[in-house]
């Protein structure tokens, strides 16, 4: 787009001034009169059956108003996960807001509401709760073998769920290699680390009806799992969009237990109940969840793919929840059709344990997925001594070609060439060392992973909702008001739909609002994450405001005594097209739009048209044409010493095909944002249990260690290809999880490079290092 | 989870108002200042026997005196001043200081005090390592008036110290060594904000000769309930020159004196070669600051 008003321009962000002022509009800070807190008492064991639960001593205490046992809360059991129904026949129902049987240590048991969180806090120290033990299994191995203890009664060997794809013929395939590698690569469980914690204030209505304030990232999901939940219908919830949520990254996609125990202890009391999780809390409730990756792959001399045969092992804790997609798209998109092979297998096992719940984390499986196939990539080239750029190149899709996944569909925009070779001659691959070979203590090296295959949203994927709508209304005074369910979680969603609305209809940024949204009032949009948001909820909204101008070109046309067809909008005035002289300020349409019928003049009363009449308001409710894939590749180096096993990070290099540009500097922001949550999954990051206890060992941040902007490297590079994706908005598509599936496996690379020696269990740990170095 | 059992939040404004409140709240009362550690303890379940909280931050004992024998260092002091004193910036003897404020992010530099590092006993923190190897003590109040406690002698085990139940600490102080002394500090961390995985720090006496007359060696983190003194490190660097040969045998000699923990944060293992190779470096860093 040669001519854009503010596409690719870096509008001011609206939520920018409030959040840094305080953010009085995140979840957390919500409140109500006479609002009463909630508190949960958690299972301090792993596997266990509830006996019996006193909770008298409780409701004797002086402030609490009500407590809530398995045996008050609806026998429902359903899939939790925002973005599919809740019997959703791909995914597992085995969920339930409180059961008499405990899986993991951390399940809730009883919810208390009180009048401050002090006294809940306190109750929940007089209930007193029999349980029995039961035997328990923590490795997702162990619990597939037969004997094991079992979780489930529906899954047999703790399977949950066993999905494969296979074609060509594998025995041919590996005939046909020159040479086999084989590597088994182990991926931890890692928290979202969101900022704001999960949160909810529920107030019931004298009917039953329940209004939600959530921070969360999908509005219309959480409307559906919280009736079921509760087994109402659900026109009987509201959910009110959040202005902002303090973060997601899919740490927020499933209803989890808050909202329903809080919404039921308000429909118990009839006051509004107030929960938020403490930061222990948020970290035995959702998880990126541990991949083990078998992998095995032939290849020609020269590089070229013979036949891959992929084993994955996901361990989703005491639920299914996210881990029966989770899977799939670890194996669609995370390992298999990114790659050009004609001879492939994959199997994939979604295998229970008395471990917390998997759930959502930017990626979705492919983090995990690039990190196996990437580090054997590098190990392939390595042996070989092959070029690594051809190699990728070699075994890679090009532009134009059929999309792998979705039939019908191309690959209309993919620039992964150019992300590879823009990102090589940047950070001077060329002239990197040989594994191993620099000098002395502290030794640089330099690597990198692409990550060729993603969604722009779930067009292609069963189950899963993908529609938006928005409705786009302009005022008497020349500004736009935006309603759409779509949720920013912080990375820009708001800036991005006001951007497309200003550019739709002329207007400078500051003139629209992303205004208030709730289920009641807002058409569907499912939710913000997938890298959805810019091409589906950015797609519907742009359809609102052509219909929104459409709209101002009916009335204009009656004003104006032209021809709708012949009319265009240019900076604020809407004129026949080529008639300069004939413009007209779009608000005077607006005014004349909204005004009286007959108006009043100084020579009398003149009526107007009925065709100029009614609010100028367009809406659009739509699902997206496609799922364009970006492409990225990460180019990193990295400073080892080699006596403590400590990895710096010291330059990163990021070029990647998004398409258009939206908001150049949000888009850099997803990039190093995207990077921190990669880095600290590479290096540091852990969630750890007691195995004997299966208690979580990390309360806080003193345990649970990220990186601060302390250890980020100073210098982060974001090369944005030119591109355009022509079923985009503007011809913009993804960008966001892209930004963290390859940098495991880049940096994974780059320490190969610098001390020639490959860590295949992540975190990379100093410790890990140093016994791989033979130093420990 | 919140600090539910506190009724009271006191800020006295002489330390006779002070003692009078430890009295009367006995074991259920604890001193705060920058209160930086207060949300590590109260989330690990370490403070549900508190009822009152005493702010000590309107006593006046934010300051720093220098006189030629001594360094007095306040207790409610904040880490970025102690990092900003002009002493602790070029004197290499507090070398060790100078290091050890270099880690604190700074949101602990604005709001933790020396007091609070020390009082913490926590065995994990950093400037008490650094204050070890520089023979420094501890200035405590009472109802039995002020005293002196050797900072050696001041930690107990973990959260655990020497002083008496209505004693507070008022301060540290650091005695001027005579000729030559250098120090040096380092810690091994996963980020910033991190609990030391293992740190050491070393302060050296040199003679006019260029050789060492006294050495003291302290290591602290994971490497038991309180910091831990490796002798056999010191008697390998006294009398030597501190060179490669030396130090090399002193990194030798500290495994001789640790006996770590493992935890989910790093091996027993692994402290102990790191205590080894922290030396060596730290080491070579105060030589290197010497000269």
């Amino acid at each position: 787009m040669s001519t854009t008003n503010v596409i690719g321009k870096s509008i001011t962000r609206p939520d920018a001034y409030d959040k840094v002022t305080g953010g009085k509009k995140y979840p957390v800070n919500y409140t109500l009169p006479g609002m009463l807190h909630m508190k949960i008492l958690r299972s301090p064991y792993p596997h266990a059956k509830i006996l019996s639960i006193d909770t008298s001593e409780a409701e004797k205490l002086k402030g609490v108003r009500a407590v809530l046992t398995p045996d008050e809360v609806p026998k429902k059991y359903f899939t939790p996960v925002y973005f599919v129904p809740y019997n959703a026949p791909s995914m597992v129902q085995d969920f339930i807001l409180l059961s008499d049987t405990v899986r993991w240590a951390g399940q809730p048991v009883v919810a208390v509401a009180a009048s401050s969180e002090d006294i809940a806090e306190q109750a929940l120290e007089l209930i007193d709760v029999e349980y029995e033990e039961l035997p328990t299994v923590f490795d997702p191995e162990e619990a597939m073998k037969d004997g094991a203890p079992q979780l489930h009664e529906a899954s047999p060997n703790n399977i949950a769920k066993n999905p494969s794809f296979e074609f060509g013929d594998m025995e041919a395939g590996f005939e046909d290699a020159d040479h086999i590698f084989e590597g088994v690569y182990e991926t931890q469980r890692a928290h979202t680390c969101y900022m704001e914690p999960r949160v909810c204030v529920a107030d019931s209505d004298t009917d039953g009806r329940i209004t939600i304030h959530s921070s969360m990232q999908h509005t219309f999901g959480l409307r559906e799992k919280l009736a079921v939940a509760l087994d109402i219908p659900e026109s009987m919830v509201n959910v009110v969009k959040p202005t902002y949520i303090g973060g997601g990254f899919g740490g927020k996609l499933d209803i989890g237990f808050i909202e329903g125990l809080a919404a039921l202890l308000s429909l118990k009391t009839g006051k509004p109940v107030r929960a938020e999780h403490s930061r222990g809390e948020d970290f035995i409730s959702t998880t990126r969840n541990p991949i083990k990756v078998y992998l095995k792959t032939g290849v020609k001399k020269d590089g070229t793919y013979t036949a891959r045969q992929i084993k994955s092992i996901l361990d989703c804790g005491a639920h299914a929840t996210h881990g029966s997609e989770v899977i799939m798209v670890h194996g669609l998109y995370g390992t298999f059709f990114p790659w050009k092979c004609p001879n492939q297998i994959w199997e994939g096992f979604t295998v229970y344990t008395n471990n917390m719940i998997g759930g959502g984390y930017r990626g979705y499986g492919a983090p995990q997925g690039c990190f196996a196939v990437e580090s054997q990539n590098d190990e392939i080239c390595e042996t070989l001594d092959l070029d690594p750029i051809e190699f990728r190149l070699k075994n890679t899709h090009r532009e134009g070609d059929p999309h792998p996944v979705l039939e019908g569909h191309k690959l209309a925009s993919y620039k992964i060439e150019e992300c590879l070779r823009q990102g090589a001659e940047r950070i001077g691959f060329d002239k990197r060392q040989a594994a191993g070979s620099a000098e002395g203590v502290k030794k640089k090296g330099i690597g990198f992973a692409v990550h060729p295959l993603w969604v722009s949203g779930c067009v292609g994927f069963p189950d899963i909702y993908e529609h938006s709508g928005a409705t786009v209304k302009l005022n008497r005074d020349g500004t736009a008001d935006v309603i759409s369910a779509c949720v920013d979680l912080g990375s820009g969603q708001i800036s991005m739909l006001t951007a497309v609305v200003a550019e739709e209809l002329s207007l400078s940024a500051d003139k629209v609002r992303i205004v208030y949204a709730d289920t009641d009032t807002a058409p569907f949009d499912a939710p913000t994450h997938a890298s959805r948001a810019t091409y589906s909820a950015g797609l519907a909204t742009k359809a609102a405001a052509v219909e929104t101008k459409k709209r101002l070109f009916k009335a204009a046309a009656a004003v104006m005594e032209a021809n709708a067809d012949d009319l265009v909008l240019e900076d604020g005035k809407v004129m026949v097209k080529g008639v300069p002289e004939s413009a007209v300020p779009m608000t005077d349409i607006i005014a004349r739009a909204e005004s009286p019928f007959i108006q009043v003049g100084e020579q009398g009363p003149a009526p107007t048209t009925i065709a100029e009449k009614g609010t100028i308001i367009g809406t659009a409710s739509q699902a997206p044409p496609s799922n364009p894939s970006p492409v990225g590749a990460q180019f990193i180096e990295v400073e080892v010493d080699t006596d403590t096993g400590e990895i710096e990070v010291l330059r990163v290099v990021y070029s990647a095909d998004v398409g258009q540009v939206i908001h150049p500097n949000s888009a850099e922001g997803q990039v190093e944002g995207g990077f921190q949550q990669g880095m600290g999954y590479a290096l540091m990051e852990n969630l750890q249990f007691d195995q004997e206890t299966g208690a979580c060992l990390s309360a806080d941040f003193l345990d649970y260690k990220i990186p601060t902007a302390m250890e980020m490297p100073s210098n982060i590079e974001s090369i944005f290809i030119d591109s355009h994706e022509p079923t985009g908005p503007y011809g913009g598509k993804s960008m966001s999880e892209m930004c963290l599936i390859v940098p495991a496996a880049a940096i994974a690379n780059a320490v190969y490079n610098a001390i020639g020696v490959r860590i295949t269990e992540l975190p990379i740990t100093p410790e890990k290092v140093l016994k791989a170095l033979g130093k420990l | 989870m919140a600090l539910t059992s506190v009724q009271s939040f006191y800020s006295p404004e002489d330390s006779k108002a002070v003692i009078e409140l430890l009295d009367k709240h006995e074991d259920s009362a604890l001193i705060v200042a920058g209160g930086t550690f207060l949300h590590g303890l109260v989330s690990r379940g370490l403070l549900s026997g508190i009822e009152a909280l005493i702010n000590i931050q309107k006593l006046g004992l934010n300051k720093i005196d220098i006189s030629s024998d001594a360094i007095n260092i306040g207790a409610t002091t904040l880490l970025g001043q102690l990092k900003n004193c002009p002493e602790v910036k070029e004197q290499a003897w507090l070398g060790a200081i100078k290091d050890a404020m270099e880690y604190p992010p700074t949101q602990i530099m604005n709001s933790g005090t020396v007091g609070g590092s020390i009082s913490s006993s926590c065995p994990f923190f950093d400037f008490p390592v650094s204050l070890l190897a520089l023979d420094g003590n501890v200035q405590a109040e009472g109802s039995s008036g002020s005293r002196d406690i050797p900072l050696e002698e001041f930690f107990a085990g973990l959260f655990e110290n020497s002083l008496g139940s209505n004693e507070f600490v008022t301060g540290v102080r650091i005695p001027v060594p005579a000729g030559s002394t250098t120090s040096a500090f380092i810690k091994m961390e996963t980020n910033a904000n991190d609990l030391a995985i293992i740190n050491v720090a070393v302060c050296l006496s040199m003679s006019g000769t260029g050789d060492c007359e006294q050495a003291r060696v302290f290591l602290g983190g994971g490497v038991g309930e309180s910091p831990v003194r490796s002798p056999s490190a010191e008697s390998a660097l006294v009398g030597t020159k501190v060179d490669e040969e030396a130090i090399e045998k002193a990194g030798e000699a500290v495994l001789n004196d640790l006996d770590p923990l493992s935890d989910h944060r790093a091996s027993a293992e692994y402290r102990k070669a790191m205590g080894k190779v922290l030396l060596k470096r730290a080491l070579a860093s105060a030589m290197q600051r010497l000269s």
